[in-house]
């Protein structure tokens, strides 16, 4: 009797096994292939493209269309303004975020629970919202069109998550680290750079990939303050790829392609530090 | 050990750079949309004040209600879509024994990195009415009709809350499936023994144990598809007509297309609140159900 039992339950596990598993292949193909397909045509052109094999991976390999993308177009140009304001947003934020957190997190001084709850209402306030009074303070400040113009705005809306993110994980660092360094007669600059920073190394790389995610791919706020070709980030210059590429499927695919090859490439090295980034989001925001 | 954490110049140094930039780029215009939406403003005069007129104007306008609902249809495609299919993705995955668990994770996952631009223009060629994919798939099963999907102004706002919603599914997925693992497994455990089926020890188990997850993700698809503005202003420029307009896209809109700086804060002012109100609901909600083991 147990035996028939066990086996039916095994028969039953199985066969939801292949169900499950039939549901995940089918949505893997959904979300995966309109990415190989654009990866495909960006190596075709109009003819392969359009009537004579849509589908299927090209036949030769067109490599001029990534030539074409490359010189005769901006995108290295764009590439260039979006790793320039992305990666000094990512140092300016962590670097604020964490001495803003270490300070409301450890020092005492009047209104430290007051600083803290005032910048956490960042993370409750749509970044659009507020496009037009930040596009009408840019301009009254003279900063339009330069990467000032975005690095800064980028910053401020990052802040918040970032320093309730490090205001977490320093709470769950002992006081004894710092109390051993005061002994040892180290200031709080030299304990804060030598003994905390350290210790906050795996907060602040989640960090580090969430808040280049952010910027690398911020699309309405580039929109409204650039308007100058050359500072144009990628999102936004691949936007105009559009109008002058709509004959040229070829080109515009690999352009997309070269734009999203950084951010690929990053995710396939560091996987799991991305979703621990992404995941990180869900125990302090909502 | 007093005086080293209460160090006024180190406290200073550490806080005033975060206060001063998130005061002024943050704080100060946040301030500014409830302020100018009560005048008549250019952007770049002081403006008039004209008290509640624009307020007047805004529940008077198509557009504003077009807008709205566009948004609650957005935040609802959103949360079936993503949380309701990344629920079961993530039960099926978290069921399968095989290290092939990692592999859909990451394939799930891969749109998320790519750049919004990226993502719209892929479904625009894929939904292209003469060359795209989709239309070819009809071509090939036989199928003679060929839809431009995003010309219809009854199809065009599902398709654009579509493209949204494939885009960032993963990151969905990748909340729920981090909730399930960590729920111990001896709860799955006792339910076998007491022989529920895998379903079963789903619905009675992981469900209430996620309630905190969930909270999280329904704040971002419903504040998500409120604040949608991106995929309209590339796949179809508001249009057919105003078909597709948001609340963000017609601020966008009525302020650096038509000038009327005063009237497009009134509607920010609006999000803004809508975005709070949705925020707490949830909160308030999910709170309720709140589960200690």
């Amino acid at each position: 009797m147990e035996a028939v039992i066990k086996k039916s339950n095994r028969k039953k596990v199985r066969t939801g096994d292949i169900i499950y598993k039939i549901f995940l292949w089918v949505y893997a193909i959904f979300s995966f292939y309109p990415i190989i397909w654009m990866i495909f045509y960006s190596f075709k052109n109009n003819d392969e493209i359009f009537v004579s094999n849509p589908f299927g991976p090209p036949g030769v390999l067109r490599w001029e269309n990534y030539v074409k993308a490359l010189t005769q177009y901006n995108v290295p140009r764009y590439f260039l303004n979006s790793v320039v304001i992305s990666v000094v947003t990512v140092v300016l934020t962590i670097t604020l975020a964490t001495m803003f957190a270490y300070a409301t997190a450890r020092m005492r001084w009047k209104g430290q629970n007051f600083a803290r709850i005032f910048v956490a209402i960042g993370m409750f306030i749509p970044i659009q919202s507020i496009l037009i009074p930040l596009a009408v303070l840019v301009r009254d400040l003279n900063l339009a069109n330069k990467y000032l113009s975005l690095i800064i705005p980028y910053t401020a809306f990052n802040l918040a998550f970032s320093s309730m993110v490090l205001y977490g994980f320093l709470r769950s660092i002992p006081v004894e680290l710092e109390e051993a360094a005061c002994i040892d007669g180290a200031g709080i600059f030299t304990t804060f750079f030598r003994v905390i920073v350290p210790n906050l190394k795996p907060a602040i790389s989640t960090l580090t990939i969430f808040t280049f995610l952010q910027a690398w791919n911020e699309f309405p706020i580039a929109l409204i303050l650039i308007t100058k070709e050359s500072m144009k980030t990628l999102p936004l210059g691949l936007l105009f790829f559009q109008g002058q590429f709509t004959t040229d499927w070829g080109a515009m695919g690999a352009a997309m392609a070269i734009a999203s090859l950084p951010t690929v490439i990053m995710y396939i090295f560091f996987s799991n530090q991305v979703e621990k980034a992404i995941t990180i989001g869900g125990a302090v925001k909502g | 050990m007093q005086s080293f954490f209460s160090n006024k110049k180190a406290i200073a140094i550490f806080v005033l750079p975060s206060l001063l930039l998130f005061t002024i780029i943050v704080f100060y215009p946040l301030v500014q949309i409830f302020i100018k939406s009560f005048y008549d403003w250019n952007g770049l005069s002081s403006g008039t004040f004209i008290g509640i007129e624009n307020y007047v104007r805004l529940f008077d306008d198509t557009t504003f209600r077009i807008s709205i609902i566009n948004g609650l249809i957005f935040a609802a495609f959103l949360t079936i879509y993503q949380i309701g299919l990344g629920t079961i993705l993530a039960f099926a995955a978290s069921n399968i024994k095989t290290k092939a668990g990692g592999f859909f994770r990451i394939v799930y996952f891969l749109p998320v990195v790519l750049s919004v631009t990226v993502v719209c223009q892929l479904w625009l060629s894929v939904f292209n009415a003469e060359y795209g994919l989709l239309n070819k798939i009809f071509e090939i099963f036989g199928m003679s009709f060929s839809q431009d999907w995003l010309s219809d102004g009854n199809t065009a706002i599902y398709v654009v809350a579509f493209v949204n919603a494939w885009h960032y599914l993963g990151y969905q997925f990748a909340l729920i499936l981090a909730g399930i693992k960590s729920i111990p497994g001896h709860y799955y455990e006792a339910a076998q023994i007491d022989g529920a089926s895998p379903l079963q020890a789903h619905l009675r188990i992981t469900l209430p144990m996620l309630a905190e997850t969930y909270r999280f993700c329904l704040v971002l698809a419903i504040t998500g598809g409120l604040n949608a503005f991106t995929q309209m202003f590339i796949m179809t420029g508001g249009g057919p007509g105003t078909a597709t307009y948001s609340l963000t896209y017609m601020m966008y809109s009525s302020s650096f297309r038509a000038g009327e700086y005063g009237y497009g804060m009134a509607a920010a002012s609006f999000l803004v609140i809508e975005c709070l109100i949705a925020t707490i609901v949830i909160n308030k909600l999910m709170a309720r159900e709140k589960i200690v083991y």
